[in-house]
């Protein structure tokens, strides 16, 4: 490998027959996927196609870093995963901060590719160039955290970073999550299930190798203006926000703006949001304050309980999980919610998946579609947290009830049948995230257009969530402004998720958190071109625009592999609750989401046929995947 | 030489177990990122969210100096420095130091130590919350009122009625 930034080197691993390879990553991966998400792309577009079963041996799972994983560039400590999904049938990746990333760089490898299926329980062990494949019987059916502890101490050394499953990943649910340094998750679209279905228990993973970069001078240049970007312009934005508070402050901002999903995506606004705010959570609980890998925006942190039935130190809750075990099951007691999200955590499941679902039962209860005969009991009453944490457990382990949960709302609702499918909120099978398109118009094309599903990451705009209208005059143009920081406008939004798709797909190629790119936003193109290009020396991305095109191919790809497995326009839709019911409660009270009046830009932003959301012959030829036209209509 | 009156001082209670110190250090020592061979090392109990950062303390009455055989560690002002053009090898210091403030490079094999980056300590300049920083020697304890004065305060506030009961 020529280029700088990259170990040179991926590991292949064939559980089926036990063999393990080490391989050169391609210069020309490299050159036109640039790494992490870009590499899952073309990895599963090559090895997996519309017959592969998720939880089959073809199944592949990509584990990727990008180009700047390790390096001193600010948050360049997550890794990416890329498999077909349990949950959906269709895409689906994942991505974990923490500090496993970064070590597998520094170990010398660009990218881990497991396939096949172990017979037995195995772990992975990645120690620099020794790399093999140890007993796992003695950890199966531990939890993440317990798993953690005992790989190190076999491995007689605690500075592993280790990566692992829980119960539930090795049950099959179907939203298992990966949990690595001990609560940091790659939760959405079952990536967990998929290493259980290969009886993959954990990776453990220690280098010393390190990682070099192509122009030093360059590279501590842009490293030295991104620490001001975020220190000195943006310092105080990200000081009072992400690193006080955690992600929990969106809580209290986004209810302000009526757009938390509140009694399963009922309404967007709540009453007592307070009580599960990042002020309260401050004020009350956090004891100290945490960090992935590289870290200047900080927004990892730690809460204490001292008394009462959840009493324990946990890793404090994200927005996300705070609303979809909060909000979401009209609970606001913070110790349950810490301790579902550790359970979450322990058990190996994705949070919002799993609230999600709950919430599909609750409604179901609260309607009567759903009784004590299917539960086994259980009673589903909004708010009622002893359940709820009950009914976690039992989904891990697939016991009773839980075995319903554990398929995710789509499957779980078509199990139980009686009109209970229309309160299950998901887009392609992946639950809806903490979002609502009624109140924000753009995140409901985001949910409805994402390749994994209803999910944020992929190209949620938060230019409308508190108005960064320097931000937005400086990348669209002056006369944009307005439409574009209103949250219930659509004029431009079409446009917009198309550019946020790009920008975070790079963001997820090179790779660089969301929390400096999408949220605070305070990178874009130009930063993540001066990067690449002074880390790996590739000089065609110093033009912004190349990477630009880099980026809508990983984009466009990713399409295909949906567009392969079937999926068209009609597939990119929303619940009708956020169609044809209008917002309850709120500040965004009597609104929907007004979907089409954004689609048609989007498929022409994105270079598709708006008929059909297939990408047009031309788009495919204008990125280098002119091999595909002509086959999907 | 670096400007000897200043010393590293650690404060474990602000670091949050990023590693910014450890690649920073690295870089500057080797031109990689590769936390394992720096000179300082965050050790951390993730899921309780214990963090320390571990470097060479510089100690005034230092260990390492006495138990080196040949004088390729020796005091400078208020540092400690290692010429390792005396140096055997004999990891002496090594097993002297209370702290692991002098270590094994895990590629070379050879002992190495914290230099203060001839005077601007890439770790104290990186740290972004504070737990690093390079200081006068005669300001830290100043500084520690400073920060007790602080956390006096805030007890202080508890204890005063804020109104409403």
């Amino acid at each position: 490998m020529r280029y700088g930034g990259y170990a040179g080197r991926y590991i292949r691993v064939d559980l089926s027959s036990g063999s393990i390879g080490v391989l050169e990553t391609p210069e020309s991966l490299a050159r036109d996927y640039v790494g992490g998400l870009g590499f899952g792309v073309r990895l599963l577009w090559d090895e997996v196609d519309e017959r592969t079963d998720p939880l089959g041996p073809d199944n592949r799972l990509v584990i990727a870093t990008g180009p700047l994983t390790g390096t001193l560039f600010p948050a360049a400590g997550r890794y990416q995963m890329a498999a077909k999904s349990p949950l959906t049938g269709i895409w689906g990746q994942s991505n974990s901060g923490g500090f496993f990333g970064p070590e597998l760089k520094f170990a010398g490898y660009d990218m881990v590719v497991i396939q096949g299926r172990s017979e037995r329980p195995v772990y992975l062990v990645i120690d620099d160039d020794e790399v093999r494949l140890a007993d796992a019987s003695h950890v199966w059916g531990k939890t993440t955290f317990e798993t953690t502890d005992i790989v190190r101490e076999d491995l007689g050394d605690e500075t592993f970073k280790v990566m692992a499953i829980g119960p539930a990943g090795e049950n099959l649910v179907r939203f298992a999550a990966v949990i690595n340094d001990a609560g940091n998750a790659g939760g959405r679209t079952g990536m967990g299930a998929v290493m259980g279905s290969k009886k993959l228990k954990a990776i453990a993973v220690r280098g010393s190798r390190g990682v070099r970069v192509a122009d030093d001078g360059a590279f501590m240049e842009v490293v030295d203006e991104a620490y001001e970007k975020l220190q000195v312009e943006w310092g105080e934005a990200v000081r009072e926000t992400l690193t006080k508070y955690g992600t929990p402050n969106l809580v209290e901002a986004i209810n302000a703006i009526g757009r938390m999903p509140v009694k399963n995506h009922w309404t967007g606004y709540w009453e007592r949001a307070d009580e599960i705010g990042g002020v309260a959570i401050r004020e009350r609980y956090r004891v100290k304050q945490g960090s992935c890998y590289g870290c200047l925006v900080q927004c990892k942190y730690y809460v204490e309980v001292r008394e009462g039935p959840f009493a324990g130190r946990y890793k404090g809750p994200e927005y996300e999980a705070i609303v979809s075990f909060g909000s979401s099951l009209l609970i606001d007691d913070l110790p349950a919610i810490f301790r579902a999200n550790h359970l979450a955590d322990a058990l190996g499941m994705d949070s919002i998946s799993l609230g999600m679902t709950i919430a599909w039962a609750m409604e179901s209860w609260e309607r009567g579609l759903l009784t004590a005969e299917d539960t086994g009991g259980l009673d589903l009453s909004w708010g009622n947290a002893d359940s709820v944490i009950e009914l976690i457990e039992k989904t891990a382990y697939r016991e009773g009830f839980g075995g319903v949960i554990a398929e995710g709302s789509r499957r779980a609702s078509q199990i139980i049948g009686r009109g209970t499918e229309k309160y299950a909120m998901h887009v392609k099978g992946l639950e809806i995230s903490a979002q609502d398109g009624r109140a924000h118009q753009s995140s409901g094309l985001t949910h409805a257009t994402a390749a994994r599903g209803a999910d944020h990451l992929t190209s949620l705009s938060c230019l409308e969530e508190r108005g960064y209208e320097r931000v937005a005059a400086e990348r669209y143009g002056e006369d944009k402004v307005r439409e574009l920081t209103d949250p219930l406008e659509t004029k431009y939004k079409g446009w917009l998720v198309k550019d946020l798709e790009d920008l975070y797909a790079m963001g997820n190629s090179l790779i660089i958190c969301w929390y400096e790119v999408g949220w605070p936003p305070v990178f874009y193109f130009d930063d993540m071109a001066r990067a690449l290009a002074a880390a790996t020396g590739m000089e065609e991305y110093r033009d912004p625009r190349a990477i630009r095109i880099a980026a809508e191919r990983i984009v466009t790809l990713r399409r295909m592999f949906n567009v392969r497995e079937g999926l068209r326009r009609k597939d990119d839709t929303l619940p009708e609750r956020f169609l044809r019911e209008p917002m309850p409660t709120g500040p965004a009270r009597g609104n929907v989401c007004r979907l089409d009046e954004m689609l048609d830009d989007y498929y022409r932003a994105r270079g598709c046929d708006p008929e059909t959301g297939v990408p047009t012959d031309e788009t495919l030829r204008r990125l280098g995947l002119g091999d595909l036209a002509g086959r999907w209509r | 030489m670096p400007a000897v009156d200043r010393i590293l001082v650690v404060d474990p209670e602000r670091c949050t177990g990023c590693r910014i110190c450890e690649a920073a250090c690295s870089y500057q020592h080797y031109g990689e990122f590769n936390p394992r061979r720096s000179y300082i090392t965050v050790l951390k109990r993730e899921s309780d969210g214990l963090f320390v950062p571990m470097v060479c303390q510089h100690c005034a009455k230092p260990l390492c100096v006495e138990a080196c055989p040949t004088g390729a560690l020796y005091q400078y002002g208020s540092a400690v420095f290692l010429d390792k053009s005396k140096c055997i090898e004999c990891r002496q210091c090594v097993n002297a130091c209370p702290f692991g403030g002098v270590g094994i490079d895990p590629v070379t094999l050879q002992v190495v130590k914290c230099d203060l980056c001839g005077g601007d300590p890439q770790c104290a300049r990186r740290c972004p919350t504070g737990a690093i920083s390079y200081v006068r020697a005669d300001l830290v304890g100043y500084r520690r009122k400073l920060e007790g004065a602080e956390r006096l305060s805030r007890l202080t506030s508890l204890i005063v009625p804020s109104g409403g009961g």
